[in-house]
């Protein structure tokens, strides 16, 4: 996929960049880049790496070997410019103050800051304004989160599982908001295990795994690379070698009489299968989801990384 | 600058609306010299109620400078607030110098009460430099505290903190002699602290009339130390913040 590559104009890239804990490769040679005005969603399995690899973004962590480089310039001074937004997937805040102190005081810290009523609008909170921080619920602690991320007027919005903890309403408001900033031509890397949210969202999906990037693209060719299509059908008589021969064929499944395939062009699986003289009956077909196409990938890297011969016959939990 | 500035603002407005903050740093002192400060005696060369001023005054200013700060340092720590302040513009050595700056100017006012209490309840009288140089040398011990404050803050989990607070804090006080003079062995030993020096330094203004510089340079020392403890503490935690 076409999007790979350090470009001079890139906002923020990732050069072979690896953090090690002991042991544990967090992440592992992560090169990426992300260009002006991209909305990049990065996708992984508990554990995989998202956090560590946003924390080095953000300069709270350093990588073990490789560079980042943000702005053109090292994380920390982009930071500390001001011109990144950031939210964390866990973190405090100072209590003992009201909603609209804590906002007033972040944004003050800023170069360009935003007037704390336009961002407490923008996240939704200008109606607990006058609530001491350390008494809001958990959603709501998230929301004041989120309106430090964006109480400066920053170019890059960096964004680490921030709907965990949203009721579907304050998810909604928060990505209908976010898209508002985004088309003002900010940049947005957000971590998440919604994956229709990146599937509505993102531009471009990153998928990671033990730390590696598995897979870079649009979420339509994401879906495509793990075979867009699946097929259901029964036969009378199941050859399972030959059904693993079929074109396009990514992933296969039986069940007694009832086969289920996941294949890159469904026409091409479909002549083959009537060409040898099947009559599939009760065929059903149709597109994978962000969500098939993720479990897909990343237990083709988990087969691949265990040791286990690659079956096609997978048991799905 | 400006936002480091803020911040120690921000932290002074949460000291003022905590009750237990305020009920430790200025209302137990003051009414343990409005018990005690009239009893009669002559301690270090001093008047009892002199002595017990710069006690009570250095007790209500360490208790804020370090067992609160102490505790919310490591809260905070553990909360992620730290790590939320990383992510602004503000410079990386700004909560911590907030902190410190916040709690100077929070114990000023516990400091200047209990002063004015030994003046016009004990009937002290000095001349006007006496009781500045007797609030300039507990204000410096408070920073030696807040210094103390930020490396343990760094270095320990809020669930053992609190002990830990305690005994350090008990530690300085009692072996410093704030709360009952010392004599004999026991001030030999006392000798060596910061707390027993900045007493040292008031009451021998007002015996003498002279600043030891013995005194200063081991305030001093400690004060060096703490700092130099808080920096390493402060580096060797930037990556689990
Ligand atoms: N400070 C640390 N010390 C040791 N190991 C760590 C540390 N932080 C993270 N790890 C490990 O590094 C790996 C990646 O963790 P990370 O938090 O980046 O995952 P993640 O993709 O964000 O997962 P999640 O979806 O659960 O948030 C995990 O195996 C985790 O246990
Ligand atoms: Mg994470």
């Amino acid at each position: 996929m076409s999007h790979s590559g350090t470009g001079p104009d890139s906002v923020v890239s990732f050069e072979n960049v690896s953090k090690h804990y002991g042991s544990l490769k967090a992440v592992d040679g992560l090169s990426v880049s992300l260009r002006p005005g991209e909305t990049v969603a990065l996708l992984g399995p508990n554990g995989a790496g998202k956090s560590t690899s946003l924390d080095m973004l953000l300069a709270l962590r350093k990588p073990t070997s490789g560079r980042i480089r943000m702005f053109g310039s090292d994380p920390y001074h982009a930071v500390k410019s001001g011109r990144v937004g950031a939210m964390l997937q866990s973190g405090g805040l100072m209590p003992e103050v009201t909603v609209r102190e804590l906002v007033t005081l972040v944004a003050g810290f800023h170069p360009r800051p935003i007037p704390p009523e336009t961002t407490m609008k923008r996240a939704g909170i200008a109606d607990i304004a006058e609530q001491r921080v350390d008494r809001l619920s958990g959603g709501q602690t998230q929301r004041v989160r989120f309106a430090l991320a964006i109480s400066g007027d920053c170019e890059l919005i960096v964004l680490d599982e921030p709907t965990t903890a949203m009721d579907v309403e304050t998810r909604q408001l928060f990505w209908a908001n976010m898209k508002a900033e985004v088309a003002e031509g900010k940049t947005l890397l957000f971590a998440t295990h919604y994956l229709e949210e990146a599937d509505q969202a993102a531009d471009r999906i990153l998928v990671i795994n033990r730390g590696r990037l598995l897979a870079d693209g649009t979420p339509a060719e994401i879906k495509e690379r793990a075979g867009a299509k699946r097929m259901s059908f029964r036969l009378n008589r199941v050859d399972e070698p030959f059904l693993l021969s079929l074109p396009g064929l990514v992933n296969l499944e039986i069940r007694n009489d009832l086969v289920h395939i996941q294949t890159t062009d469904s026409d091409d699986t479909l002549y083959a299968l009537l060409g040898a003289g099947y009559r599939p009956r009760e065929l059903e077909v149709g597109s994978l989801g962000l969500e098939q196409a993720f479990i897909a990938i990343t237990a083709e890297d988990d087969r691949a990384n265990t040791g286990t011969p690659a079956s096609p016959v997978e048991e799905r939990i | 600058m400006r936002g480091t500035l803020s911040l120690a603002m921000a932290e002074v407005n949460r000291l003022r609306r905590n009750k237990r903050y305020l009920i430790f740093t200025v209302a137990l002192p003051v009414m343990l010299y409005l018990i005690f400060g009239k009893e009669v005696a002559t301690v270090y060369g001093v008047s009892f109620k002199v002595f017990y001023m710069v006690g009570m005054a250095s007790f209500g200013a360490f208790a804020g400078a370090f067992n609160n700060n102490l505790i919310r340092i490591s809260q905070e720590r553990k909360d992620g607030w730290i790590r939320q302040l990383r992510l602004t513009p503000l410079p990386a050595n700004a909560y911590v110098v907030a902190k410190i700056v916040g709690s100077m100017a929070t114990t000023i006012p516990s400091i200047v009460i209990v002063l004015l209490l030994g003046r016009f309840y004990g009937g002290v009288t000095l001349p006007i430099w006496k009781w500045i140089t007797i609030a300039v040398a507990i204000w410096l011990g408070t920073l030696i505290f807040a210094a103390l404050a930020v490396a343990l803050g760094y270095m320990l989990r809020p669930d053992s903190v609190q002990p830990i607070a305690m005994l350090v804090y008990f530690f300085f006080t009692i072996f410093g002699g704030l709360w009952f003079p010392l004599s004999g062995g026991l001030r030999k030993f006392g000798e060596i602290t910061p707390t027993y020096r900045v007493i040292a330094i008031s009451t021998s203004v007002v015996a003498t009339g002279k600043v030891s510089m013995v005194n200063v340079a081991v305030v001093l020392i400690w004060l060096v130390g703490f700092v130099v403890f808080a920096v390493l503490a402060v580096r060797a935690t930037a990556e689990a913040v």
